[in-house]
């Protein structure tokens, strides 16, 4: 490989970089500050669970078929799905179907765009690119699924005397939730829209910091992380009108009438 | 029966079932029976959680009836698109919310909801409806929620009116208001329904505004209608023990 800016880090450079989180331990210890324990367990959790990780990737690597791949991703997904459902307590009815099936033709539809319009690479399943693309893609949907999920909740049920005025008023289902909708909306993708006007200014992006670090030209690295925020800025999007638009018919029945008990689980 | 033939709204029968937290049902209303003529004002008494509120919400079909059929001039609702239905049968809640924005905006959604153009401030439909629900029309440009409950009220009849609906249902009208709001709205309700020929059908547990209002009253408990009869004569001359129960408790106050 041709990366002659990377500096490779030897096991002892590791051990002393870990000194200096033995040193915050000691110092914690002596000043009698507190919270050793956890950083000590902390720092051994990340050691383990990175090891793993690296190892893992490195079979996965070596994958040169697109079906082990395309599981991968959507173990991903699930787990995603699974960690959305346990973050939220009053969940919208028929919750793992809405957010699941949003999840996936928001993130799919725009990991499949992204690979194959934007980083023209071959294969098109190349594990190398496809896993860490999907996964920076998968996790921002996911915070913006849960976002979107529990606001719509939250709001219907805030909003339920407006609703049902609008109801009354002859307003349609969809008419009388516009702004129980537009406000779960908004809540999905504004963390997204913040962290892209604040970026440069008041972070460097990780996975841009990251490239540079391992030997990458600057330019280069803006142009992907350029890239890849407009990808999970669209599949948040994505998501979360998905989320929105089927979420809040499950709190209606046919005749346009507002109905809680509806599987709301 | 009366000088009136048709029923302008017609229950047979109708029965509702909630659900109980433990996932049984249990029988809210049973069997009601009723019919609301044009022109009048029908009145449905009783004490809370006998099921008043779930019944006028059946007749908009805001909920579905368990059993029975509802019949608005003579045509079961359940045939009916419920969006149409809601157009001809207006429901003004116990508090009507207030729409964020001015009097005007508020008069107005009606229209946005059915895509029409809505009515301008001069204009007569908007000018008609004021003076129905005795607002002023220097209240168009306020903020409805700055108004007071009683203002908010009427906002909310005026607001149901504007569309020109058949019936108008009234859920605990005055249950926010002093007693001497309360009588104005009163006086405003009587108006509208003769002047307009409007059938309306509120319900209530404030005796004071059926005595002053209602030309046939029906008395609601625990989801059955135990009387029914010309509003004045009902309230004179009860012939249940029930009844006579509910009317020596006038200060029942509904929240």
């Amino acid at each position: 490989m041709d990366n002659q800016g990377l500096v490779n880090l030897s096991l002892l450079d590791l051990l002393a970089a870990y000194g200096l989180v033995i040193v915050a331990v000691v110092l914690a210890r002596l000043k009698r500050i507190g919270q050793e324990g956890q950083m000590l367990w902390a720092s051994l959790r990340m050691v383990f669970q990175l090891l793993a990780v690296g190892y893992l990737l490195h079979f996965i690597f070596a994958v040169k078929s697109p079906l082990p791949v395309l599981a991968i991703l959507l173990l991903m997904g699930v787990f995603s799905l699974q960690v959305i459902g346990g973050r939220i307590k009053t969940k919208v009815p028929r919750f793992y179907r809405v957010v699941g099936v949003s999840l996936l033709i928001g993130c799919g539809s725009v990991t499949f765009l992204f690979c194959t319009l934007v980083v023209h690479y071959s294969p098109w399943y190349d594990p190398r690119y496809l896993i860490p693309l999907a996964g920076m893609i998968i996790g921002n949907s996911m915070n913006g699924a849960s976002l979107a999920a529990e606001r719509l909740g939250a709001e219907m049920r805030e909003r339920r005397e407006e609703i049902e005025t609008a109801l009354c008023l002859g307003a349609s289902a969809r008419q009388s939730s516009k702004p129980a909708l537009r406000n779960a909306f908004k809540a999905a993708i504004m963390p997204t829209v913040n962290t892209m006007a604040a970026m440069g200014i008041v972070s460097l992006p990780g996975m841009m910091t990251g490239q540079i670090l391992s030997g990458t030209e600057p330019m280069v690295a803006v142009r992907y992380q350029v890239a890849i925020m407009c990808a999970i800025t669209g599949a948040v999007a994505i998501t979360a009108y998905l989320i929105v638009l089927q979420g809040y018919r499950r709190y209606f029945t046919r005749a346009h009438q507002l109905d809680f008990e509806q599987g709301d689980s | 029966m009366d000088s009136f033939p048709v029923c302008s709204i017609q229950l047979t029968n109708v029965s509702y079932f909630g659900r109980r937290s433990d996932g049984g049902r249990v029988r809210l209303l049973d069997s009601v029976s009723f019919c609301a003529k044009p022109g009048q004002i029908t009145a449905i008494i009783g004490p809370s959680g006998g099921g008043k509120s779930t019944l006028i919400r059946l007749i908009n079909r805001l909920t579905e009836p368990g059993e029975g059929r509802i019949e608005l001039d003579g045509k079961d609702i359940a045939t009916l698109d419920p969006l149409e239905l809601r157009r001809l049968v207006a429901l003004v809640p116990q508090k009507p919310f207030m729409f964020d924005g001015t009097v005007l905006d508020n008069l107005q959604m009606p229209f946005k909801y059915r895509q029409t153009t809505p009515p301008e401030a001069g204009s007569a439909d908007v000018l008609d409806v004021l003076s129905s629900a005795k607002l002023d029309p220097g209240l168009l440009e306020r903020n409805a929620r700055s108004l007071s409950l009683g203002q908010q009220q009427r906002v909310g009849v005026a607001r149901a009116l504007i569309t020109k609906p058949q019936v108008i249902l009234l859920d605990e009208p005055t249950s926010a208001l002093d007693r001497r709001t309360s009588d104005e709205l009163a006086s405003t309700l009587r108006e509208i329904s003769h002047g307009k020929s409007i059938t309306m059908i509120m319900v209530t547990h404030d005796l004071r505004l059926t005595q002053k209002v209602a030309d046939y009253c029906f008395y609601l408990e625990a989801g059955r209608i135990l009387e029914e009869g010309r509003a004045a004569e009902l309230l004179a001359h009860p012939n249940t023990a029930a009844l006579r129960a509910f009317l020596s408790e006038p200060l029942d106050q509904e929240g």
